[in-house]
């Protein structure tokens, strides 16, 4: 009996690094006062946030060319934000998130009521996405709605790097 | 060896059954619905409409089914459910999906809602129906051959007891891409049905490049031609709405504009307009935007037949979100509901016009819920016209409106 529990042990401690692996991609709850929180946390600094979700054609397309700008501005922080109305699906998300080169971001998921989650961030943002806000390190912030033009996103991240000079 | 081995595989077992609860319980964090079963409590989205002998029925996703239970006393005790999908599917959740139901005179009940078929949630409209007034529903079918993705179906019995379906359809996706261009959003299918909802006729295009994810809203004229307004996709991206109205069920009329909001945007709305036709033949028109030339919601008829819109009309506080219209040609005249939220509560608005549109009454809150919800729906029975609506926190309401609507 105790070699049974034993082999249980063994077996779990063998897999448990294995799964933790798997979902490596840390995907932060975005609950009631987060948008706070995060933009406390990036004050000073050029970022850019991206609201996103895994059923929306046109974040499929874009998502992949972000984290190709991700890697090639590092000095701009990238944050993505899941904002699909039924935020149940992490394991899809992170999935996407890692496919398109955004597993490095600061990654967050919309987790409860999502209306509310989009109030505290803009009240007058119904929740079509994607949505990119490019906020400059004197908070000044710009909202691109729909895909946004990755040459729009260079020439403001010229910008704001030349800024700091 | 042979009992280390045998514990190895209960040990996987065990760990396997852990990743499926563990899985369930992720699909349930922070979702939209209160529970994880079945029931109408548990459901996310419900949809309502009275049969013509005035019972209501029910069809809502929870569980991952779809099930349908009717009432005889407008909504104040219900039938046990009956399950239309036995097995638990990967429903489409998408915020302007739903389950369609439509009842004929005889009592046929026609079902239709979508499916998310693969990972890259490509969707499917499956159909079904029931003979034996909702005992039991046949499985649950495609409703076109077509592999490519398909959603936001709407259903209707015309007057002469033929379905008419219309969603909206992927399938010319592939040879444009594949001749190396760039395609957009989807494109408006339809077919219809002479069996009741038994079976489908082949799908025809009504419009290519519309929007790919917002409902589409679906009436009949007096003249029993089908009617769909939607949001296309107009020249250079820009996201407006447009109404077809078919010369019969199997026959597309033009796209006309209902309104130049200029709303350019490479993006899923997720919210979808609303249509209603009144016996006099009066379209009316509600919807969401956020355009150049306004913003927020807005409502416009059209006296002729869909040719031209009056100018847009703003609805609700604009500094409360209005969101999700819908509009009900009803027996007391026109009825309008929406939601606003107010940074901590959902609340139904209503208002009524008596002249076609012209003029509207106050708009007065009527139920309100301080967690997710579904869309407001009204429906009628021919006397009176309720509100159906589905909140997780208060379960499913379904609330007359008052005589004068």
């Amino acid at each position: 009996m105790r070699r049974e529990f034993l082999a249980i042990a063994l077996l779990l401690a063998l897999l448990e690094p294995a799964s933790a692996q798997a979902s490596e991609t840390e995907l932060k709850p975005f609950g009631r006062g987060s948008w706070q929180e995060l933009m406390k946390a990036h004050s000073g600094r050029p970022t850019i946030v991206h609201f996103w979700g895994v059923t929306c054609g046109p974040c499929k397309v874009e998502l992949p060319q972000l984290g190709a700008f991700m890697k090639d501005h590092p000095g701009i922080d990238m944050v993505t934000i899941s904002a699909d109305f039924v935020p149940d699906l992490p394991a899809a998300t992170r999935a996407m998130l890692e496919r398109s080169g955004l597993a490095p971001a600061e990654n967050w998921i919309f987790d409860g009521f999502a209306d509310r989650l989009r109030f505290e961030i803009d009240p007058t943002w119904q929740g079509d996405i994607p949505r990119t806000l490019l906020i400059t390190r004197e908070g000044e912030m710009t909202t691109i709605e729909g895909s946004a033009e990755i040459a729009d996103l260079e020439q403001w991240t010229v910008r704001q790097l030349a800024a700091r000079k | 060896m042979q009992m280390f081995r045998t514990t190895l595989i209960a040990a996987a077992a065990l760990l396997v059954g852990q990743g499926g609860a563990l899985a369930q319980m992720q699909h349930q964090h922070g979702s939209e619905a209160a529970c994880d079963g079945p029931e109408l409590r548990c459901a996310s989205k419900v949809t309502a409409v009275f049969a013509s002998d005035g019972t209501l029925w029910l069809a809502w996703m929870a569980g991952g089914k779809i099930s349908v239970a009717s009432s005889r006393d407008a909504g104040k005790s219900f039938s046990p459910p009956v399950a239309a999908t036995p097995e638990r599917l990967n429903l489409d959740w998408g915020p302007d999906a739903r389950p369609k139901i439509a009842i004929d005179r005889k009592g046929r009940i026609a079902l239709a809602f979508s499916i998310f078929k693969d990972k890259a949630f490509n969707g499917q409209v499956l159909f079904a129906r029931s003979d034996d007034g909702g005992k039991s529903f046949a499985a649950a079918r495609p409703i076109t051959d077509s592999y490519e993705s398909q959603r936001f179906e709407a259903i209707a019995f015309d007057n002469n007891g033929e379905v008419f379906a219309a969603w909206l359809d992927k399938r010319n996706r592939v040879p444009v891409q594949q001749a190396g261009s760039k395609y957009e959003g989807a494109a408006l299918f339809f077919a219809s049905s002479k069996d009741g909802g038994a079976s489908y006729s082949d799908a025809r295009m009504a419009i290519d490049n519309t929007c790919e994810c917002c409902r589409l809203g679906l009436a009949f004229d007096p003249q029993n031609r089908p009617v769909v307004v939607f949001r296309n996709i107009f020249e250079g991206g820009v996201r407006d709405h447009a109404v077809i109205t078919f010369a019969d069920p199997a026959t597309a009329g033009e796209p006309r504009r209902v309104s130049i909001d200029d709303w350019q945007i490479a993006a899923c709305p997720h919210h979808g307009p609303s249509l209603a036709i009144a016996a006099n033949g009066i379209y009316h028109v509600s919807w969401f935007t956020n355009g150049k030339a306004r913003k927020g919601l807005f409502y416009a008829s059209s006296r002729d037949g869909g040719k031209s819109f009056s100018a847009p009309s703003a609805i609700g506080d604009p500094k409360r979100s209005p969101s999700r219209p819908y509009l009900l040609a009803g027996p007391h005249g026109l009825v309008m509901a929406w939601k606003e939220f107010d940074g901590e509560k959902t609340t139904v608005k209503l208002m009524t016009s008596a002249d076609d549109g012209q003029s509207w009454t106050e708009p007065r809150a009527i139920a309100e819920t301080s967690d997710t919800s579904d869309h407001p729906l009204l429906v009628t029975d021919g006397r009176r016209t309720y509100l159906s609506w589905m909140t997780k926190v208060d379960g499913y309401r379904f609330i007359p409106i008052g005589d004068q609507s």
